[in-house]
């Protein structure tokens, strides 16, 4: 039970990794970014069944939810600055200091 | 060296004495730069400044008489702890020589005034002639001997110019040239003995190795520079140049012959005389012997005027050689100095024949030797003044009393006689049996000159100009006695000092063989029978066996360094030529791939490595995320084998 679990999460990590690297969009960055902080969180849960009397993986899944928020948020945040600023959120065309 | 002798160079003797030694340099100097249209003032001017110098020469002459054997000191240069020195000497001999050779040389400029007139080359003449003195007085004065030898070279190189100075005529050239060459077979000798000398002297100072020890070295060394002697003053085996130099304009001859080049060996014979050990005197003595014997036989039989002289100065120099070999240098030096005046004064006459006859012979468009003197003949009346002077020094040669020759000869048979061992008394056989000799060849030159039947008739012969006449008369009144000493037969001689008289015997003997002398030649006086010995006149083939062994050994020998060159050095060096120029193309194809390739391939490796790297480091951020997991990646594979 617990290693389909790990699976999955090992699965869902790919898919973020490979979102991150492949997608152009600065929004779609973010939320593979989300997929490898819940694939995180999915690891921390499925291990911890392996311990039924601690709770410390629960615990620290759900900091890391609440952590992804506020991550999200300024995030986002400044996606929206630099799309207004730039008229873009293509982080390829963002290349102001290579020149 | 000698402190308390010397003289300051700046001292009125000093400055003097450096004065007239530099005049002649003045006078080549000025001769060479002037311009050419003021050609005509160069005699003149070269007379004058000679003049100069000679009066100069008198005064220091008057100042130094008998004060001493001195020097100015000049230091030249310092070779580690030895100063070579500059120094000049002066005492008696050599300022007696320094005036004489001035008042000849000032005279002989004088007299080519007149017998250059027509020359076109004028100004390299009298540049020589004041070059050529100067050279001879820097002889004259130097103490040390490499000096010296400095000067006696640039005598060597003068007198080369001046013979050759017709050097249109390949007579003249040939016979500068080998008058040249002769002297420096004898400088060979020279140099040599110089080595000897510094080797074992540590100077070059003539009083200072004078002193120096004694031993087999002074043997050597003497020897050697008697070997630059024989070149310089034409001794047996080297005299045949100074007949052949003969070819130079006639002053030139007097200036050779009486005070310039060939006295400078007799010169420094008596100069370096202390040096001569009795084993090397006794070779003097044979080669002064056979010297003047072959010279005087040899003048008896030729035709050509100047040659006859030239023989006759030969066969004095051997006179001299003679007397310093008996051990008698002061002796041989007086003969020198009486010498001097008498040849000049010969010669100068020669020359006014010659320049009359060539002035006869322009005028009557006939062809013959004016030198030769069957040509001659019958000019006592046409020109009396150069029969006079010629006479008077004819006299002095042939050493008839009243005349300065006759004393001078006394000298040298006295001192010979005193000598009275074996050798000496061989030496003083061999002095009359030359005195003889002269005798017969001077009358016959007079005799043939002046008295005997025109050998071409009807020709206009004009005394000589002025300016030719003056310095030969001078010369013929310095060929008397009184320039020796005042009572014409003894010697209370003021040039060197002795309190001995003359033997009886000796004057006796030396009239006896001149008496008997002029009765032989008197008797033959028209006979052609005894100038026909082509042996003689040949003088012995010496100049044939020159040619021999030049023929028989030097070409061939140069040939073959020729051929050994062509075909051996040569080879060797085209070879070696081919060698380097293939080792290059080897070279250059290793630089082209081998060292060529090397560093295209570092850049071309350098170069995609740049490619690559540029490639990661591109601006985009998901790249470097790429990247990042990549190296994570393998860190993990790595990390957890």
């Amino acid at each position: 039970m617990e290693v389909q679990l790990l699976y999955l999460g090992a699965l869902l990590f790919c898919v973020g990794l490979a979102i991150i690297i492949i997608k152009r969009s600065a929004i779609m960055m973010l939320i593979g970014i989300e997929l490898l902080l819940n694939a995180a969180n999915l690891n921390l849960v499925a291990l911890n069944k392996l311990h039924p009397q601690a709770i410390d993986g629960q615990m620290f899944a759900l900091f890391v939810i609440i952590v992804a928020v506020s991550e999200t948020a300024v995030g986002l945040a400044i996606v929206m600055f630099v799309y207004r600023h730039h008229q873009t959120s293509v982080p390829d065309q963002l290349n102001e200091l290579k020149d | 060296m000698q402190e308390q002798n010397a003289i300051p160079l700046y001292s009125l003797t000093g400055t003097v004495i450096l004065t007239a030694l530099l005049l002649p340099l003045l006078s080549f100097i000025v001769s060479s730069i002037i311009r050419e249209r003021y050609a005509w003032a160069v005699g003149l001017l070269a007379s004058f400044t000679m003049m100069v110098a000679t009066i100069f020469s008198a005064v220091a002459l008057a100042k130094t008489w008998n004060n001493g054997g001195r020097i100015i000191s000049v230091d030249w240069f310092t070779i580690s702890n030895s100063v070579l020195g500059a120094d000049l000497v002066i005492n008696n001999t050599s300022m007696l020589m320094f005036f004489t050779v001035m008042l000849v040389s000032f005279l002989v400029h004088l007299y080519s005034i007149g017998y250059m007139a027509a020359d076109m080359a004028a100004r390299r003449y009298f540049a020589m002639l004041g070059f050529f003195t100067f050279s001879m007085q820097g002889i004259v004065l130097a103490d040390s001997l490499l000096v010296l030898f400095g000067f006696w070279e640039l005598v060597g190189f003068s007198s080369y110019i001046l013979i050759g100075h017709h050097m249109i005529k390949p007579a003249a050239a040939h016979a500068s040239k080998k008058a040249f060459i002769m002297n420096r077979v004898g400088d060979v000798g020279f140099i040599v003995g110089l080595m000897i000398v510094w080797t074992n002297a540590q100077s070059f100072d003539v009083a200072l190795i004078n002193q120096v020890g004694n031993g087999d070295w002074r043997t050597a060394a003497s020897l050697c520079i008697f070997c630059g002697v024989i070149g310089k003053s034409a001794q047996f085996p080297l005299f045949s140049w100074l007949p052949d130099a003969m070819e130079g304009p006639t002053p030139v001859s007097a200036l050779i012959h009486a005070a310039t080049m060939v006295a400078a060996g007799v010169y420094l014979l008596v100069r370096v005389f202390p040096l001569f050990t009795p084993a090397s005197l006794q070779v003097v003595g044979v080669i002064g012997v056979i010297t003047a014997l072959i010279a005087a036989l040899s003048a008896i039989t030729q035709h050509d005027i100047k040659k006859i002289l030239a023989y006759s100065t030969i066969s004095q120099l051997g006179l001299m050689m003679t007397a310093i070999a008996a051990g008698a240098p002061e002796a041989a030096f007086l003969h020198l100095f009486t010498h001097a005046f008498f040849k000049a004064c010969l010669f100068l006459s020669a020359g006014s024949v010659i320049f009359a006859m060539h002035q006869a012979q322009q005028q009557s468009h006939l062809h013959f030797d004016v030198q030769d003197i069957r040509n001659l003949g019958g000019l006592s009346h046409k020109l009396p003044i150069t029969m006079v002077a010629f006479c008077v020094s004819a006299a002095s040669l042939a050493g008839v009393p009243f005349f300065a020759g006759f004393l001078s000869k006394e000298v040298i048979l006295t001192d010979v006689w005193k000598r009275s061992n074996g050798f000496s008394q061989f030496l003083f056989f061999a002095i009359l049996l030359i005195s003889f000799l002269t005798v017969l060849y001077t009358f016959r030159l007079i005799w043939r000159t002046f008295f005997a039947a025109p050998g071409v008739a009807g020709l206009s012969v004009r005394e000589s100009p002025l300016v030719m006449r003056i310095p030969i008369t001078i010369l013929a009144f310095a060929s008397l006695w009184t320039i020796v000493s005042l009572n014409p037969f003894d010697f209370d001689v003021w040039v060197i000092q002795r309190d001995a008289r003359i033997p009886l015997i000796v004057t006796v003997s030396s009239i006896v063989v001149l008496l008997a002398a002029i009765l032989v030649a008197w008797l033959f006086r028209n006979s052609q029978r005894r100038t026909n010995s082509t042996l003689l006149e040949n003088v012995f083939n010496i100049d044939r066996g020159y040619r021999f062994v030049y023929n028989r050994s030097l070409i061939p020998a140069a040939a073959m360094a020729g051929y050994i060159d062509k075909k051996i050095i040569d080879r060797f060096l085209h070879l070696n030529a081919f060698g380097h120029v293939t080792l290059a193309h080897v070279i250059q194809w290793i630089d082209a791939n081998v060292i060529d390739g090397a560093v295209s391939l570092t850049t071309g490796i350098v170069r995609s490595g740049g490619f690559f790297v540029r490639k990661i480091q591109g601006g985009k951020v998901q790249v470097y995320v790429f990247w990042a997991i990549f190296a994570i990646i393998i860190f993990l594979i790595w990390a957890l084998n």
